[in-house]
């Protein structure tokens, strides 16, 4: 039995999403982000620091979503979507599952000063300009790689692929996309996956965007 | 095997550093000043197109993730035991303490970015400087627990190459978070730095430092 705690558009879409392409089924514990229950004691006890994704299985509780797809692709080498020790992209595998953290901590800084701290937010505009133009770097150089290639890996789609599934869904709140056609064809083929569809159809509508787009407020 | 580490003191790529002195393996260092244009240099971006700290090279691959490399690094000396391989019964616990050091790295480089990369005050909102070291401080009481059954590190078999990768984020934490409330964790990086290998790591003397506070409060409105 594995169980997925999860709030929709949050890092834990990339474990609903791997699930999916695994062929394992969960069950979800759906939280939001605005009732409180993510504080709440029942949660505090699966999550100590009441964040998701948590994910039960094998008898223990996983947090780190980087983590999860590491063990879950390691325990179920046969399905073929990690590249364990001694594969040739083991380098490479590692090295896109460090960058889209690094990546996703700039969209969770963002996320956390323009939604999180009042309206209009306190935030400094040097700092989300900052961090935007951040964002950017890092599309820029996906979109170098994703030139000559359909997924983050040359021999094909891998479980660093659905490290992006938070991501590229997040980043074009704060950046324009037109620069980077080929991470926008990138996504457009992450959609056409059944898997992928099949977990947005479980993820539930997103409560953290309101607008289309968050821009630098003028200082 | 030729291993380059490049890196800045006080810097992420300190906590490879470190890892590289447990393991006890041949490597080069290049040095580069956190603060100046060096790593902003065409030989260096090539590197590292993002002009930061770490990159490693090994035998001509290059790697720029610091979870990424502490991982890869323990694979590829399976003897020196610092990894938990896939099959041991700590690996799942393993990978996500790795993993976890990345959540405390973030919250870290938010406040050293705040703090003291943008020292002057129209540049910085001390809402998020403060509600980011609230949240640090939310996450290291994770370790806390980890560390609430008596263990020396954070797995009970004993040291690993996840302890350089916590070890390091609790050393810049404490620079943002009062540790009063955390006994264990205070005990633990205690523990850490008397560690030979942790010492080696340590900037030189009137090395250029990143932190030349102890600790940085949050500023008035």
């Amino acid at each position: 039995m594995i169980t997925l705690h999860h709030i929709p558009f949050s890092r834990s879409f990339r474990i609903l999403w791997l699930l999916e392409e695994m062929g394992l089924t969960c069950e979800l514990k759906q939280y939001s982000i605005t009732d409180g229950s993510l504080r709440a004691a029942n949660f505090k006890a699966i999550s100590p620091v009441g964040r998701v994704p948590a994910l039960e299985i094998d008898g223990t509780t996983i947090y780190e979503s980087g983590a999860i797809v590491e063990y879950l692709t390691e325990t179920r080498p046969d399905l073929g979507l990690g590249r364990l020790p001694g594969d040739p992209e083991r380098v490479a595998y590692l090295e896109w599952l460090g960058f889209a953290e690094t990546q996703a901590s700039i969209l969770a800084s963002l996320n956390m000063q323009h939604l999180f701290m009042g309206d209009p937010t306190p935030a400094a505009p040097v700092v989300l300009k900052l961090e935007a133009a951040r964002l950017a770097a890092t599309l820029k150089a996906m979109d170098r790689t994703l030139a000559d290639r359909d997924w983050l890996l040359p021999s094909g789609f891998s479980a660093a692929d659905t490290m992006m599934g938070f991501n590229l869904f997040s980043a074009p709140y704060y950046v324009k996309m037109d620069g980077f056609p080929n991470v926008l064809a990138y996504i457009e083929r992450i959609k056409a996956r059944k898997a992928y569809q099949d977990a947005r159809e479980l993820d539930g509508p997103q409560e953290f965007y309101k607008k289309d787009f968050y821009d630098v407020p003028q200082a | 095997m030729k291993i380059t580490l490049h890196h800045a003191h006080e810097a992420r790529s300190m906590r490879v550093l470190w890892l590289l002195e447990e393991l006890g393996i041949a490597y080069d260092l290049k040095v580069h000043n956190f603060f100046d244009k060096s790593l902003r240099s065409p030989e260096y971006l090539a590197l590292n197109p993002a002009a930061r700290v770490p990159a490693l090279e090994i035998d001509g691959e290059v790697m720029c993730e610091s979870g990424a490399m502490i991982e890869y690094l323990c694979e590829l000396f399976p003897d020196k035991a610092l990894g938990r391989p896939a099959g041991d019964p700590e690996r799942m616990a393993w990978l996500d303490w790795l993993h976890y050091a990345e959540t405390i790295g973030q919250h870290c480089a938010n406040l050293t970015q705040a703090h003291i990369v943008l020292y002057e005050a129209h540049m910085r909102s001390p809402t998020q400087m403060s509600l980011e070291a609230r949240r640090l401080h939310k996450v290291l009481g994770r370790l806390e627990l980890q560390l609430a059954d008596g263990r020396d590190y954070v797995m009970a078999s004993g040291f690993s190459g996840v302890d350089c990768a916590v070890g390091y984020g609790v050393d810049i934490a404490r620079r943002f978070v009062r540790f009063d409330e955390m006994p264990m964790a205070a005990a633990y990086a205690a523990r850490l730095a008397a560690r030979a290998a942790y010492r080696a790591a340590q900037p030189p003397e009137n090395a250029t430092l990143i932190y030349r506070k102890d600790f940085y409060e949050v500023p008035n409105v």
